[in-house]
């Protein structure tokens, strides 16, 4: 095992070659511009491609392409970048491609402050395109070391799956430095809990079955399996049909496939669940860092707190919500996103407020606050973080 | 809480404000420690300060946030107003070129002479980040090992090795 | 078609679904016999189409392996593919002109940059025809369409001393070619050049749309007349006309440029210097 100091941006890089990851096409944005960087690096080293795309739309695309010819892909930005990604994140969904896509979250709407971190983009990876019919597999790091791990598990459920994988990252995780252990052989690999599975090749006649299933080998093109794949609504041998029927297949497999295998996707982390929890704080990313903090000193004052941290936010991990609580959701962004999930798969009883920031991290101190005025029952006092301050 | 070592080194764009986080966050490392190094920066070029939020523990680290910082090294006076008042039991190193000391404040501050120590000992201001991890150096020796910070600093700096080592001794001796 | 299409073809996208008289019958049978004139197997190559008339219509025709990439952004697709696939691969893409001239173009000008050994077949109805007929990028001066109800106005990429193909060429594209579809084997031996130049190639082709085009600028859904202006107006290069007479939009055909294998081809070039590097670092 490598011990060092390394950013976020590094880990996903070392991730991503160890996933086997041969192609990236990216577009410099902060705070993403880092890992593309990195890449141009280290790529050609291990014989893998680094292009600059002449915009987003574009570096997703290559991506995907190179996917479809057969190699693993991944591409990085940020919500700017994120969101023209649109076009073919949706391509690739509908296609069942595999493609790993990095999303540094910054401050916005637009380019709002290039260099801060924020959660804005909680929803649009749920809906990263249009249309509908459709489920996501979104993962988000909290940590230097768990950006590394996260990123070999979104190339291996890409794959699973075939579909893109969002790693929902934020500022402070890609830039941030922390203490990080990289696998330097195949032993340590697995040590590590790493699983890596090699591209297959879907010899059809059915590249679409009407399943849900998973573990089909996506399509390949240049190995004469008379594949056919599109933006199109398919038949099961990837033909262009307007029959409704084979619309509901299609959409029950992009969201079936999902959903029914959700075990498999699903990871969280808890704190002091089990202990009657009166408030349970629920975050994701870097904030869930401080929220741990919190929850833990909550505890030492003896006052009945727990957490939950998310570490795959789509498919939603509802049935992860079992506690009858006072909920309070910790985000970056002011706008609240998290929250409304919090609320709907929360037990009926219970209660949900929210607590957002924006730029920068909560801190212990504030959290405490909060704690103790729900547990005392009292108001939330007007806070920077609640708009009627401003 | 386990016990975390907090440092939060801050000034302006240029002065080695991330270099000197990053040697310490390094040389824990070296040392087994778990440490998290978070900076904010973007900000120097609308007048405002870099910061290092350096976090250092036996055990693996929650918050990254530096809140109530053991050592709060200001290098300007930006970054000395507005930090200040989170240090309650810790010391705050500042040097007095930039910072004019808040008198009313309840804590131990260190003046440490460092951009002008480097202009007249080293013959260039570039040296005085060194001055400053020599300070640090020092005052965390229980935590780390002087020859340890000296390694980390030097891979984190590219030139002048000979200069940046003297500069760090000079730091080290003055506290 | 028969030989071709038996040889090449799926039976189920025969006959296809265009309108009756439509002209992409006329390209996509050119192309096809360009493929087999050169000798070459379903498995040689890799099908790509755009949106629209020509993505639709020419989409899972061949017997080997088809993609339909989003709108514009299948020269984007296809570089990703190409760095991918053995270079032995060809790649051919038939697109339309909304697709290749408006949408897309940012990536078909950059493809013409890197030169990205692709073969793009732009069939050129004039307009947005599978929307149900709105002006394009090549839509004649003058001419009706739902959306110019008063004349075509904006200026387009093929008058006004204006050619797409000059912009192409500027941009690094390394084989360009004009036709009509009305056109016979000298069409067919522009793509077979198109196909063996191992770099960007793109041979555009007019054709007629007599449902939706026809009916607007022409006043007539008779194919005849559609033919008969196209006809008027495929004009080869070395051609002389009197421009003046003619007073309207004509399509300079043959091969536009002929820079095969001059410049290296992108994927390529590309893993020669990737294992370089990978040399260098063993």
């Amino acid at each position: 095992m490598k011990r060092t100091l390394d950013t976020g941006n590094a880990a996903i890089t070392e991730g991503a070659i160890i996933a086997g990851c041969r192609l990236f096409a990216g577009y410099p944005i902060t705070p993403a511009t880092e890992i593309a960087e990195n890449m141009s690096r280290r790529l050609p080293q291990v014989g893998g491609y680094y292009l600059q795309a002449e915009d987003e739309l574009a570096a997703l695309h290559i991506c995907v392409g190179a996917s479809l010819g057969g190699l693993k892909a991944m591409t990085a930005t940020s919500g700017p970048g994120y969101i023209l990604y649109a076009d073919p994140y949706g391509w690739a969904i509908g296609s069942e491609i595999p493609v790993v896509i990095v999303n540094a979250q910054r401050v916005g709407p637009v380019s709002g402050i290039t260099g801060a971190p924020g959660q804005g983009e909680f929803y649009l990876s749920r809906y990263p395109t249009q249309g509908g019919n459709f489920e996501t597999i979104v993962l988000a790091p909290n940590s230097v070391q768990e950006a590394f791990t996260l990123t070999v598990e979104a190339f291996y459920l890409a794959e699973r799956f075939r579909t893109p994988v969002t790693l929902l990252a934020d500022q402070l995780v890609t830039d941030g430095w922390e203490t990080l252990i990289i696998p330097e052989t195949e032993e340590e690999i697995q040590a590590m809990g790493l699983k890596v599975i090699p591209r297959r090749i879907n010899e059809g006649p059915e590249f679409y079955p009407a399943t849900d299933e998973i573990d089909i080998p996506p399509v390949v093109l240049g190995h004469n399996t008379g594949a056919a794949c599109s933006d199109w609504t398919p038949t099961a041998e990837g033909y262009d049909t307007e029959e409704v029927e084979w619309q509901h297949k299609h959409a029950y497999r992009l969201i079936y496939k999902i959903r029914n295998h959700k075990d498999l996707i699903t990871r969280y982390e808890s704190y002091f669940l089990e202990d009657d929890p009166e408030v349970i704080l629920v975050s994701y990313g870097s904030p869930s860092r401080v929220v741990k903090s919190a929850v833990k000193a909550a505890r030492e004052k003896g006052l009945k707190v727990g957490g939950l941290r998310l570490i795959s936010l789509w498919p939603f991990p509802d049935e992860i919500f079992t506690k009858t609580a006072k909920y309070l959701s910790v985000e970056l962004n002011y706008d609240g996103q998290l929250v409304r999930e919090v609320q709907r798969a929360m037990p009926k009883g219970s209660e949900v407020h929210f607590m957002g920031k924006c730029g920068e991290l909560p801190t212990v101190a504030e959290l405490m606050e909060l704690i103790e005025a729900l547990i005392k029952g009292q108001p939330l006092k007007a806070k920077p973080w609640e708009m009627e301050a401003w | 809480m386990a016990k975390r070592t907090e440092v939060l080194v801050s000034g302006f764009g240029g002065q080695g404000v991330v270099r000197i986080g990053q040697a310490l966050s390094l040389a824990a490392v070296y040392q087994g420690l778990y440490t998290t190094m978070l900076i904010s920066h973007g900000t120097e070029t609308r007048g405002g300060y870099v910061r290092s939020q350096v976090v250092m523990s036996e055990e693996p680290i929650d918050s990254p946030v530096v809140e109530n910082p053991d050592y709060f090294c200001a290098l300007s006076k930006a970054a000395y107003n507005r930090f200040k008042h989170l240090v309650s039991h810790g010391v705050i190193i500042y040097d007095p070129g930039y910072v004019e000391p808040d008198p009313n404040l309840n804590v131990k501050q260190i003046p440490l002479n460092a951009r002008d120590l480097a202009e007249k000992e080293l013959g260039r201001e570039l040296f005085a980040n060194a001055i400053v991890m020599g300070a640090l150096s020092k005052l965390m020796s229980g935590l780390l090992d002087k020859d340890i910070v000296i390694k980390a600093m030097l891979e984190r700096i590219p030139r002048f090795h000979e200069e940046n080592k003297k500069a760090f001794e000079l730091g080290y001796s003055l506290l | 078609m028969d030989y071709l299409a038996t040889k090449y073809l799926r039976p189920r996208k025969i006959p296809s679904t265009a309108c009756s008289g439509c002209g992409l019958g006329q390209i996509h049978k050119k192309v096809v016999k360009a493929i087999d004139e050169l000798g070459l197997d379903v498995g040689d190559v890799v099908w790509g189409t755009g949106i629209g008339c020509a993505g639709r219509q020419t989409f899972a025709t061949w017997k080997g392996d088809n993609f339909a990439g989003t709108h514009g952004r299948v020269y984007a697709l296809a570089t990703g593919l190409r760095i991918a696939l053995p270079p032995n691969k060809k790649i051919i893409l038939t697109v339309g002109d909304g697709d290749a001239f408006g949408i897309g173009f940012n990536h078909l000008l950059n493809c013409a940059r890197r030169n990205v050994d692709l073969t793009v077949i732009v069939c050129d109805n004039l307009g947005y025809m599978s929307t149900g007929g709105q002006y394009g990028w090549t839509t004649p001066e003058g001419y009706r369409t739902d959306s110019s109800p008063y004349g075509m106005w904006e200026p387009n990429w093929m008058q006004g001393g204006r050619d797409v193909l000059n912009i192409l060429r500027e941009a690094g594209a390394t084989f360009l070619a004009r036709h009509t579809s009305i056109e016979g084997q000298e069409a067919v031996e522009s793509i077979k050049k198109a196909i063996l130049n191992k770099g960007f190639s793109l041979v555009h082709m007019p054709y007629p749309c007599v449902t939706n085009f026809a009916e607007r600028a022409l006043g007539s859904r008779r194919p005849a007349v559609m033919y008969k202006w196209f006809k008027e107006r495929t004009v080869k290069l070395n051609e002389r006309v009197d421009e003046k007479a003619l007073g309207d939009i004509y399509f300079r055909t043959g091969i536009y440029y002929d820079a095969s294998n001059s410049r290296p081809e992108f994927a390529e070039a590309l893993r020669n210097r990737v294992a370089e590097i990978q040399r260098r670092f063993r």
